[in-house]
């Protein structure tokens, strides 16, 4: 990714008279942080990047700001929001399209195509971090840490996010204007992880769930770094009646996480971001990439890649399936 | 108060001398670790940096039953706390925490449950010796080897551990344990003294809070809120790994006729936290929530208890998904003033 | 007085009486209410100003102000306005029912302090519920002080609380009752028009009066204004302030305004203190 042609074409969109501000990447305070950042203006813009640590995916912004009451007298701000988007970033954005989260002619999209982004707890465990601010760069087989000037190149394999090897779309689906020629799709891995799960008996996937969910401490950084978790008056917010009790234990935080995946059903998108905020370390993608299966596989669906599309629970097909009905 | 060594060949004799108590120790693999009991009969190991949730749930539980009734019926029942709990191996910076605590949850009035637990509790700390990357404890009145809020500090000398008594909680134990200890002496001090300075010279972040906090609240319409806010996910992270967070919810809790008045963490980074019934909300987005949470730790709690509420444990910082880092923070408050 | 060990433990009592002050979605019911304990009744000492956490158990607690002078007998009174779980539970109980309570919280009026000098209560609809012991308590008092002048206003006249007081008030001459509200009625012969503005038509004098404001936030704002206008200096002005609370004992953490916590710090508040709290107005 040439990052002068980045910041050229950031600085371009942001200092548009039609674009409020610009959502886009820099490094973060310290070691292998990357930290989203607001340009509202050309100068905002220069420090933008693109790289492997990419990892947010920053199209949670579009429905994340708060709708203020304004004094009185005030004209509400209609421009524009500009971001920077991956190819699974771009199936947030073509889902939230889809359902009317947010309209076409409120975003500009500025598609990343994405070689693959690294695992940061992968790389924190490999290559330690520290105090000092690195680099990763794409090479053609792999990954390059900087770090104090100096270069170590490692094998993609190595550091590879666990979605990044099942991603079927690393090019945007939808963008106004591309940064890149589209990178070449990869075959995506087998799903091992969930086919693990599958192959339990109920039992075992009960504790195992059991087990990951008793680790939940309920700081809903999954359902707030979501894309698609949007609704402005959250179930679990709710207090009359209480849906789901505040208190921690097996039973609501299952309530709570089994809530959220039904609620994705169809429409996660698989950008695996709940599962890297979790600072439980919950697997959550397998939870989710297990529902996305059954859809894809029952449905032929997958969301988040036709803008046009209609949204999967709100669609019927004479054929569909009805396994389920008992 | 005493000095003692113990062997690490005895670390397992020394650990069965606690018997009759709970023992809080980290447990799990890195990434999940945390203070639980110890269910199983070994002796816990003790080589970790710190746990991602910090200990703070052996004295303010993430969730407590306050008390419980019976839907229409009178009769309350307290759950009777009365277990003795040793929190073993926990880092100074997180015994700092419940002292500074303390002011909050006995301020005109003893919070029953938290000294409950508290009064139960020994502290038995751990002198760091390799700091995590974002510890700042000695920028905000910590240190090392800290011992403020702890009964007893050990320190890992190598071959033993040496075990110094600072309340007499501390001393009970020291006694208690008896022969399995031997008498330390001023040269394991010294050593001592010499890790905990290394390990000083070792913590890369810091900040001098000089100035911050009389010099918050002059900064309130300061664009730095909006800056350090803007990519604030409002989840609970910081606030639920913040060893000094303590704010609480009252729900009451009814399956069936079964019913029970209960509190569970509660963040301030939260949108209902706040929210009135009426839908006002006073902090209506991240920008006044992310103000909140730094002006509550560096200024109004120093205005209250005259003490900072934060003790440089680098959680917030380790765990933020989009890496708001309060020190870079407080950097920019510092400019700022 | 005798309090239970763990504060957070409520005390049972009993719905004497209560009656609807409003109607509509957002009705105010007041509770008069006597504590099953006999003890509690007699040790309980609240000042104006004092709010109480009172609620029903398996649904949860609210702080609503008391609205009754201790002057006026071993009871108290609550009035509250139908808004979310607890008070929509509460509007369900009738006389003879139980609610639970504690408390009280806060602060108080510095009702000694402003002894020799006249008192002006400026209140607007549920506002005038913690103005009310204010007024109750200046009148049981009356020689203490240089007179009392009430505002007090509401939408419609349906909309005004404790309305059945007022007819006595009225005719009290030692008292300088004035209602108001925004919009012209028939049978209505008192004011109408904003509360504030009726305090500029009052127009009272600064001269060794302390003012005391509580209503929408709206209504606080201008009052201030007009009492700017009228001389008043900020060490004149109280008010009252509300955020949403659990614990009531400043341990929860969620009042705070600034570095007050409106649970122990406040509700009531002198505006030259308050408004150096940025966040006191938000």
């Amino acid at each position: 990714m040439d990052l002068d042609k980045l910041r050229e074409t950031a600085a371009e969109v942001a200092a548009r008279d039609d674009v409020k501000y610009l959502i886009g990447w820099e490094k973060g305070s310290y070691g292998y942080r990357v930290a989203p950042a607001f340009a509202e203006d050309a100068d905002g813009t220069a420090d933008m990047i693109f790289s492997p640590l990419c990892t947010a995916n920053l199209a949670t912004y579009l429905t994340l700001v708060e709708k203020l009451p304004l004094p009185r007298g005030q004209e509400p701000d209609n421009r524009k929001v500009a971001l920077m988007v991956k190819g699974c970033d771009s199936r947030a954005v073509a889902q939230l399209l889809v359902e009317k989260g947010i309209h076409r002619d409120e975003v500009v999209v500025i598609g990343c195509p994405c070689p693959g982004m690294v695992d940061p707890a992968l790389l924190s465990e490999k290559y330690p971090e520290t105090e000092e601010i690195a680099e990763l760069k794409w090479s053609d087989d792999g990954f390059i840490i900087v770090r104090n000037g100096e270069e170590t190149a490692v094998p993609r394999e190595e550091l590879l996010a666990e979605k990044c090897r099942l991603c079927r779309y690393p090019n945007p689906v939808v963008s106004d204007i591309m940064l890149d020629e589209p990178v070449e799709s990869w075959e995506p891995a087998e799903d091992e992880e969930v086919t693990e799960i599958e192959g339990k008996e109920v039992e075992g996937r009960w504790d195992y769930w059991q087990q990951e969910f008793s680790n939940c401490i309920r700081c809903y950084s999954c359902r707030n770094v979501c894309p698609l978790c949007y609704c402005q008056d959250c179930i679990l917010d709710r207090i009359n009646p209480s849906w789901v009790f505040r208190s921690v234990n097996f039973s609501e935080n299952t309530a709570f996480n089994i809530a959220r995946a039904f609620h994705l059903a169809g429409r996660c998108i698989e950008c695996g971001e709940c599962e890297r905020v979790c600072p439980a370390n919950i697997p959550l993608g397998k939870i989710n990439r297990k529902l996305a299966r059954e859809v894809r596989d029952k449905y032929g669906f997958e969301p988040g890649l036709d803008p046009e599309s209609e949204p999967f629970q709100a669609s019927y097909k004479p054929d569909d399936p009805e396994d389920f009905i008992l | 108060m005493s000095a003692m060594l113990l062997n690490k060949e005895k670390w397992p004799d020394f650990v069965e001398k606690l018997a009759g108590k709970t023992i809080w120790a980290p447990q799990g693999e890195e990434a999940e670790m945390r203070f639980a009991p110890v269910t199983e009969g070994e002796a816990p190991a003790l080589e970790y940096g710190n746990t991602r949730v910090p200990p703070k749930q052996a004295v303010f539980p993430q969730t407590e039953t306050m008390f419980r009734f019976q839907l229409g019926g009178e009769e309350l029942e307290i759950p009777k706390l009365e277990e003795e709990a040793v929190l073993l191996g926990v880092r100074p910076c997180d015994a700092r925490s419940m002292a500074i605590v303390d002011n909050l949850f006995s301020w005109d009035e003893n919070d029953p449950y938290y000294f409950k637990h508290r009064e139960l509790l020994t502290l038995v700390g751990l002198t760091c010796t390799e700091p995590g990357l974002n510890c700042f404890c000695t920028s905000v009145g910590g240190g090392p080897a800290s011992k403020e809020g702890l009964d007893l500090l050990m320190t890992d000398l190598g071959d033993q551990y040496l075990l110094e008594a600072i309340t007499e909680k501390g001393e009970a134990l020291l006694k208690a344990a008896g022969e399995v200890l031997e008498d330390a002496g001023d040269e394991q001090i010294k050593e001592k003294e010499r890790l905990t300075e290394e390990a000083a010279a070792n913590i890369k972040r810091n900040v001098n809070p000089d100035g911050i906090p009389e010099g918050l609240p002059g900064l309130w319409e300061d664009p730095l809120w909006q800056r350090v806010s803007a990519s604030c996910l409002g989840c609970g992270t910081c606030t639920y790994l913040c060893p000094t967070c303590h704010c609480f919810d009252i729900q009451d809790e009814v399956e069936g006729f079964s019913a029970r008045r209960c509190r569970t963490w509660d963040s301030c980074m939260f949108n209902e936290y706040t929210m009135h019934t009426s839908g006002h909300n006073p902090r209506p987005s991240r920008r006044e929530r992310t103000r909140n949470r730094i002006n509550h730790k560096y200024s109004y709690y120093v205005d209250k208890f005259d003490v900072i509420a934060c003790v440089g444990c680098g959680r917030c910082i380790n765990l933020c998904p989009v890496n708001i880092d309060i020190v870079d923070i407080l950097r920019q408050v510092k400019e700022a003033l | 007085m005798k309090t239970n060990e763990n504060p957070y433990i409520p005390y049972y009592a009993t719905v004497e009486d209560t009656w609807f002050e409003t109607g509509g979605e957002r009705a105010i019911k007041t509770f008069k209410v006597v504590f099953d304990d006999e003890e509690v009744r007699k040790n309980w000492n609240h000042r104006p100003g004092q709010c109480a956490m009172i609620g029903i158990l398996g649904v949860g607690e609210s702080m609503i102000s008391i609205s009754c002078s201790p002057t006026e007998g071993d009871f108290l009174r609550f009035s509250v306005m139908r808004m979310g779980k607890v008070t929509q539970a509460l509007h369900q109980l009738e006389a003879g029912d139980k609610m639970t309570v504690r408390g009280p919280y806060g602060n108080s009026f510095p009702l000694e302090e402003w002894e020799g000098k006249h008192v002006i209560t400026i209140g607007g609809g549920i506002g005038q519920a913690p103005m009310r012991p204010v007024v109750e308590y200046v009148k049981a008092n009356y020689q203490k002080y240089d007179g009392l002048t009430m505002i007090y206003g509401a939408r419609t006249s349906g909309d005004l609380c404790f309305k059945g007081e007022f007819e006595a008030m009225a005719q009290n001459e030692d008292l300088s009752c004035h209602l108001t509200i925004d919009i012209e009625e028939e049978q209505w012969d008192h004011n109408v028009g904003f509360v504030p503005q009726v305090l500029l038509d009052v127009k009272p004098s600064p001269d060794n009066t302390i003012a005391v404001t509580c209503g929408p936030p709206i209504m606080i704002r201008f009052v201030l204004e007009n009492l700017k206008k009228l001389g008043f200096e900020d060490d004149q002005i109280y008010t009252t302030l509300e955020n949403r609370m659990k614990c009531g004992i400043g341990k929860c953490g969620r009042c705070n305004a600034g570095n007050m916590y409106v649970c122990k710090d406040g509700p009531v508040f002198n505006y030259a203190a308050l408004k150096e709290i940025p966040e006191a107005f938000s």
